[in-house]
């Protein structure tokens, strides 16, 4: 046995704390012996098999009932996959290093916070600061790939360090807050007050912005070489803006009221 | 005992002689550019005073032709190979010659063209011509740049690898009968040579009229003509032509390995025994120092061995 699925016996009546339901943390492991295992639940804990139905699954995957009371699914997660049934709660992927992480359903706020490795991929929307710094650190996401086939709410990238975030339908207010490097690309619309204190890193958007952060200079439309390059070498960035990039976009440069030089390219 | 037999090809001798080679450090780079004229512009000028590490420190050439469909960017491409005596010749020429001929060059873009060994700089080098104001993207597995130029932008990888395993100075002589039967010749064996992947020939068109031996009578020299195979030497000079050869044109070949530069040597000597002696080619020979240089030993007997029948 490799795979272990954790099946709800009943929607959870408290917030757990999954992070310790990792792949790695069931290696080996029997499902009497993970049933065994405890996870905090609400102000206390509670045995893994008080929770879900434990059993071998086929493949390595480690495979959950989603809950929107399930927080911290995935976090620092380093290698291996784990499929979530369902939605999650906050902080799913928080610190992730590598590996995988697929939620079918929605995730809550603080999804890939800190992230530095690793794929997530949401089919459903996400919540608040997507890629956004843990509590306590001053950089967001450092690498990784997160793609969110929804939408998503305020705060998306905010002070993003590094990697990509992918987001198939519209994002709240405030992406890119302190954005310091990294991608962010968005086919629906990019909410308001995008930008703001922007210092490097691309924004990657189809449409014109409706309300940019004040601070953004206008270069112009170009054809540039680098998106064609990434369109290929990145499959799913083409992907998510229909299939092909044709290299041409208006430039937006900012936000140079906080001396940035990132760039919003807005795709035509 | 007698001699044994000469191994004859066509009617082309293939003298038992071998090519004295030696290692070098290389490494692949891939060139776009918006049209196919001008990613061959950039080519040939990065690839440009590259004969020999003697007198150019580096050897170069257009390895191929890239169709757009298979270039990293989607546009038209060329591939080509540069080498040089030591990883940290090849780590200075390298980006040297990027800023110089294709950073320069209008629509271009740089791109690795071999994974693994030491990374060599590109845009890693090239990005301070930004002045602060480049860009990288780190995104599917490598870091690129971003170089703002007064036409738009230079896209370019960061690094490219490199390989120490490569050789360079593999050789052969075409002997013929005539001058243009010695370019036809060697023609042929360049178109041929052509399709081989990972192996260039440096020279001018691939071709070399002036070999050289080692030394000189003035001091300071350290190559001078070859003149045992001189045909107007003859009668003066110790010489290695029959008295039928009015013209001798070599070939020299770098490859990313050993095997691809006796696969290259082989694909150019069949082309020129394809000529055959019908075609003004007397034989094959090859340059060589005794065997006592380089480590690399080619051995044409053994290379169109199978050509041969034998």
């Amino acid at each position: 046995m490799n795979g272990i699925r954790l099946t709800l016996k009943a929607p959870l009546t408290a917030r757990v704390d999954a992070s310790n339901l990792l792949p790695a943390a069931f290696a080996g492991a029997s499902a009497a012996e993970v049933a065994a295992r405890t996870v905090p639940f609400g102000t206390g804990v509670a045995l893994v098999g008080d929770l879900f139905e434990v059993a071998a699954s086929e493949g390595d995957a480690l495979v959950l009932s989603g809950d929107p009371r399930l927080d911290y699914v995935g976090a620092g997660l380093a290698a291996g996959e784990i499929r979530v049934e369902g939605s999650v709660g906050a902080a799913a992927g928080s610190g992730m290093s590598g590996g995988r992480l697929v939620i079918s359903g929605d995730a809550g706020d603080g999804l890939a916070a800190g992230l530095t490795g690793g794929r997530i991929q949401v089919f459903g929307n996400a919540g608040k600061n997507v890629g956004g710094p843990r509590p306590g650190e001053r950089q967001g996401m450092r690498g990784g790939v997160v793609s969110i086939a929804g939408r998503v709410g305020d705060g998306l990238g905010a002070r993003l360090r590094g990697g990509l975030i992918l987001v198939a339908g519209d994002a709240g207010a405030g992406a890119a807050d302190g954005l310091l490097a990294g991608t962010l690309a968005v086919a629906g619309r990019l909410g308001p007050g995008a930008g703001r204190g922007m210092k490097r890193g691309s924004i990657l958007v189809s449409s014109a912005p409706e309300a940019l952060a004040p601070g953004f200079a206008e270069a112009g439309p170009q054809d540039f070489v680098a998106l064609r390059l990434l369109a290929r070498r990145v499959p799913e960035l083409a992907a998510l803006f229909g299939g092909e990039l044709s290299g041409r976009a208006v430039r937006l440069v900012g936000n140079r009221l906080a001396g940035g030089e990132g760039e919003i390219l807005v795709l035509s | 005992m007698s001699a044994p037999a000469p191994l004859l090809i066509n009617g082309v001798e293939i003298r038992d002689s071998f090519a004295e080679a030696f290692p070098m450090a290389g490494t692949r780079l891939i060139i776009t550019a918006d049209t196919p004229r001008w990613a061959h512009t950039a080519a040939a000028s990065l690839t440009g005073f590259a004969t020999s590490v003697i007198g150019c420190g580096c050897e170069a050439a257009i390895e191929r032709e890239i169709p757009a469909a298979e270039t990293p960017d989607g546009r038209p491409g060329y591939a080509v190979l540069i080498f040089a005596m030591s990883l940290k010749d090849l780590k200075k020429i390298v980006p040297l010659r990027a800023g110089q001929c294709v950073l320069t060059s209008p629509t271009s873009a740089l791109y690795s063209g071999l994974e693994g060994g030491s990374a060599v700089p590109l845009g890693k080098a090239l990005r301070y011509f930004g002045d602060g104001h480049q860009m990288s993207k780190n995104l599917g597995g490598s870091r690129i740049w971003r170089i703002p130029v007064m036409e738009g932008e230079f896209v370019c990888d960061e690094i490219v690898g490199s390989t120490t395993a490569a050789v360079g100075g593999g050789n052969f002589l075409i002997l013929a009968r005539s001058r243009p039967a010695a370019l036809a010749a060697a023609e042929a064996a360049v178109a041929a040579m052509g399709q081989v992947r990972g192996a260039i020939m440096p020279f001018p068109g691939g071709v070399v009229r002036s070999g050289s031996k080692v030394g000189s009578k003035y001091a300071g020299l350290i190559a001078s003509s070859n003149d045992a195979y001189c045909p107007t030497l003859r009668g003066i000079a110790k010489t290695a032509l029959p008295a039928e050869v009015e013209s001798v044109l070599e070939i020299v070949i770098d490859g990313l390995s050993e095997g691809e530069v006796a696969d290259s040597m082989r694909a150019g000597i069949t082309a020129v025994c394809g000529l055959g002696a019908a075609g003004g080619v007397v034989a094959v020979d090859a340059g060589n120092y005794g065997g006592n240089l380089g480590p690399f030993h080619f051995k044409l007997h053994q290379l169109m061995a199978q050509e041969a029948g034998r």
